[in-house]
């Protein structure tokens, strides 16, 4: 089952390999996805940074599931 | 080539410079004076976070002997900085314009005919300031509401790093130990002996020279252009002798632009030495860090994931601190195999002196973490820490996925080297310990952040027709024995001897461009370029001969000791001196020249190659003080094939003590934002008094992508010390330090928590 980053496209096998793919990548079309999806950017990264196991990163893992549009588990 | 068969590499040679420096000869930018030269000052930011409200010059300006002031609004308003490909990493003005992020931070500058009078100056200057809420502490700083240090950028975080390959979740499900814990490493400012300083002139035809006192000549050369408008080729930079870097003279400073921008005002040449409290207070410093990590092993020993996670304290601007951030996460993995590994790593604003590269440029915290922790998961396996070394260490042509591939390594036969020697040296006294870290280090880094156009490493070889050799590199000596090294290397590939080269360095209209002296980098990748321009030189003096010998094809001809012969047959052959007389007639009575150059293609994002080693520290901790004495440090190391002896041992011997004051006693303490022991009678850097017996082991090593299979062996050694010192202490006393740096009073508080809790269950009880 892959999962695609909704901005670049490139696919991945975990929903939690996106995200962190999307804020090692941090470009402005990156983080502007990230921030039209009602969440900040910067506030995920920090809740990763300061808080304990992966909040930060399992908060947009949920969002890129589904933000798959129905085209999760068929890409690749 | 066999290494006998050298005729200099390899040899013990005193510094080619070491006559002139120990005789008092040397010049040093300090040194420096010009006819006609004004002495510089910096007005600096007594707050740690302000708005500059008003700044007034005019009773300065009054003052009998004063040039000129000058502030921001003097400047082109651009930012410094040495990313140059991330222009918003670009961050620093280095004359405030409309607010300041430190204690230190420069509001103003101005010239004066004397030292004095600049200094009283400096008084004069009224600045109005609006107080802002400042921010400390990293972990502090990405508070909502917490101060903006800089307006883009949304709660402090500066700049974010991942490194990831395999699956540590997964792979953590699947161990059968894991540990996670928590450290803390402390800065450490670089304590060169020589401040930061420039002296500066400009002339009418419009052309700028500085004399500095800098690691790269041509990255101050860039950056300078960029700052102030001029040309690159305006603009000429002149390194003398340079007394210490340590990783804080690698970007423009203070001294250096504030000297040239009073200098194009005023068309005379003026001189700027920082003090030693601003040298503490208003330059660089090593990396503060604060890690979370969880090492998953099985049973047997074998290290399967590491999950590391690191927040680091970046003070006012961004510096080199973006790549002290990398390469703690890539060094975090090292120097061990794991199939599984992550990284994250936070750079926050704080409102203090910003940190940047320092010896080891990120590398010394993860060993001190990495190296700890190896320790603790020997114990709670129950395996010799050595062993469990052994079993994980990398190995020739080891690939780190996405990262590296580490061609030669050698730390097998270095940590056995360590354990031959713990052994012999047998029981310790009590209270003693001995502590091992095995590190590795990098030889010059893959990093193009300044975006040059040119080959990182450039030299040219020119043959007179005396036989003498010049020499012109970029390559920037330091005090490191670079200088010493590149000539040797051009002296064996010409085969002509060390008195034949003369050096021409640290000057930017004559030098070809080097990157400078920062990661390790002049051996291998200097090296490399010199080996080819003397080689480039040596063939055309190979084509005159084999003219002139008309040996059979079959027969290469060599040059040793200056001496053009056939290599198979070194009794056939004819004078170098002769053959250069005959080669500069051919070719029209030009001069032979070569041409060198090196850039790494194709080796991985870190580094073309890697050394290795390991240290073992022997201590003995006072129980009533906590203090530590170190008794002896026992380095096994690999180097490639060691270019100078000597200049390999006082690397090593330097490199070690730095890291053990870095360890034991060096602490940047600061109020506010202000640092407290901003000089060297309060900041307690290790005396000759306080070093202990050093042996160096060298373990035989070949680096097929470096001159001659040589490598980084300068910087290295800053990385062990600090894990082997914490891990000896807990091996003498008990105590696991995990906070730096391990000072008495932290070992103190440490052994009396050990005693209160032992107290606190009664062995009669526990036997009931």
């Amino acid at each position: 089952m892959y999962l695609k980053c909704p901005v670049c496209k490139k696919e991945w096998n975990a929903s939690l390999k996106v995200a962190r793919h999307i804020f090692g990548n941090g470009d402005k079309a990156h983080r502007a996805w990230v921030n039209s999806q009602g969440v900040s950017f910067t506030d995920l990264l920090i809740r990763q940074a300061t808080g304990s196991g992966n909040q930060g990163f399992m908060v947009l893992a949920k969002i890129v599931e589904s933000s798959q549009d129905g085209t999760s588990g068929v890409a690749g | 080539m066999s290494k006998s068969n050298y005729s200099v590499i390899g040899k013990r040679v005193g510094n080619v410079d070491g006559v002139e420096k120990v005789t008092g000869g040397a010049k040093y930018t300090v040194d420096m004076v010009l006819p006609n030269m004004l002495h510089g000052k910096i007005l600096r930011s007594p707050h740690p976070h302000a708005r500059i409200l008003n700044i007034d010059t005019r009773r300065a300006e009054q003052l009998p002997g004063v040039k000129i002031v000058l502030t921001a609004k003097d400047t082109l308003g651009r930012k410094n900085g040495i990313w140059r490909n991330f222009r918003d990493l670009c961050d620093e003005e280095i004359l405030c314009r409309e607010k300041v992020r430190y204690v230190g931070d420069a509001v103003a500058a101005l010239a004066a005919t004397d030292l004095e009078t600049a200094e009283k100056a400096l008084d004069l200057i009224d600045v109005e300031y609006e107080l802002l809420p400042a921010a400390f502490d990293p972990l502090d700083a990405l508070h909502d509401g917490m101060p903006h240090i800089h307006e883009d950028f949304e709660r402090n975080m500066n700049v974010y790093r991942q490194i990831e390959w395999g699956d540590v979740e997964e792979a953590f499900s699947q161990c059968d130990h894991i540990r996670e814990d928590t450290f803390y490493c402390s800065s450490q400012a670089h304590g060169c002996l020589e401040p930061h300083c420039a002296l500066a002139s400009f002339s009418h035809d419009g052309k700028l020279t500085v004399w500095t006192s800098t690691q790269s000549a041509y990255y101050t050369q860039l950056l300078l252009s960029d700052m102030t408008g001029l040309r690159e080729g305006d603009i000429k930079v002149i390194k003398p002798h340079v007394g210490g870097g340590f990783g804080s003279k690698l970007s423009l400073d203070s001294a250096q632009y504030c000297a040239a921008l009073l200098s194009m005002k005023l068309t005379r040449p003026v001189k700027i030495v920082l003090t030693r409290a601003e040298e503490f207070g208003a330059t660089k410093r090593r990396t503060a860090i604060h890690y979370k990590v969880k090492l998953g092993a099985m049973k047997d020993g074998t290290l399967v994931a590491r999950k590391v996670q690191a927040i680091t304290e970046g003070g006012a601007y961004t510096a080199m601190g973006g790549t002290a951030l990398y390469l703690t996460g890539f060094f975090s993995s090292f120097p061990y195999k794991f199939d599984h590994y992550q990284y994250d790593g936070f750079r926050v604003y704080t409102n203090n002196e910003t940190a940047s590269a320092c010896r080891g440029f990120g590398a010394p915290q993860a060993n001190f973490v990495s190296e700890s922790q190896i320790d603790m998961m020997a114990e709670d396996l129950g395996i010799d820490p050595i062993e469990l070394r052994i079993k994980n260490a990398i190995t020739p042509n080891h690939e780190i996925p996405g990262q590296a591939t580490i061609r030669s390594c050698e730390l097998r036969q270095c940590l056995e080297a360590i354990d031959k020697w713990i052994k012999e040296r047998g029981p310790l006294p009590p209270n003693h310990g001995i502590g091992v870290s095995a590190y590795g280090f990098m030889s010059g880094g893959i990093f193009n952040w300044i975006d040059t156009p040119y080959a990182f490493s450039s030299a040219l070889v020119k043959i007179n027709v005396d036989g003498k050799v010049d020499l012109f590199i970029g390559a920037n000596e330091i005090g490191q024995g670079s200088n010493t090294t590149l000539s040797m290397i051009c002296a064996e590939e010409l085969g002509v001897r060390l008195e034949d080269i003369t050096l021409h360095t640290g000057d930017t209209s004559v030098c070809p461009v080097d990157l400078g002296a920062w990661g390790s980098r002049q051996t291998l990748m200097s090296g490399n370029a010199v080996k080819m321009a003397a080689l480039e030189a040596k063939k055309q003096l190979l084509e005159v001969a084999f003219h002139t010998l008309k040996p059979n094809v079959v027969y290469d001809l060599d040059i040793k000791d200056r001496r053009v012969h056939l290599a198979e047959r070194p009794r056939r052959g004819i004078s170098y001196f002769d053959v250069v007389k005959d080669a500069i007639r051919g070719k029209e009575g030009q001069a032979i020249i070569g041409r060198g150059h090196y850039t790494p293609h194709g080796k991985g994002m870190i580094s073309p190659a890697y050394s290795f080693g390991v240290q073992a520290v022997e201590v003995k901790v006072d129980r009533q003080t906590g203090k530590v004495e170190l008794k002896k440090i026992v380095t096994a190391h690999e180097c490639g094939q060691v270019i100078n002896p000597i200049g390999l041992e006082g690397q090593v011997e330097g490199a070690s003590v730095m890291a053990a004051g870095w360890a034991l006693t060096e602490e940047l303490k600061s109020r506010n934002g202000k640092i407290l022991n901003g000089d060297f009678r309060d900041y307690k850097m290790l005396l000759a008094e306080d070093v202990p017996e050093m042996i160096l082991i060298e373990v035989d090593s070949y680096e097929p992508e470096g001159p001659y299979g040589a490598k980084e062996a300068g910087e290295g050694l800053t990385v062990p010390g600090a894990g082997a010192i914490a891990n000896a202490v807990y091996n003498a006393v008990g105590v696991r330090i995990t906070q730096m740096p391990l000072s008495a009073e932290k070992i103190l508080q440490a052994l009396e928590e050990k005693k209160r809790t032992q107290k606190e269950v009664d062995p009669f009880e526990a036997v009931a």
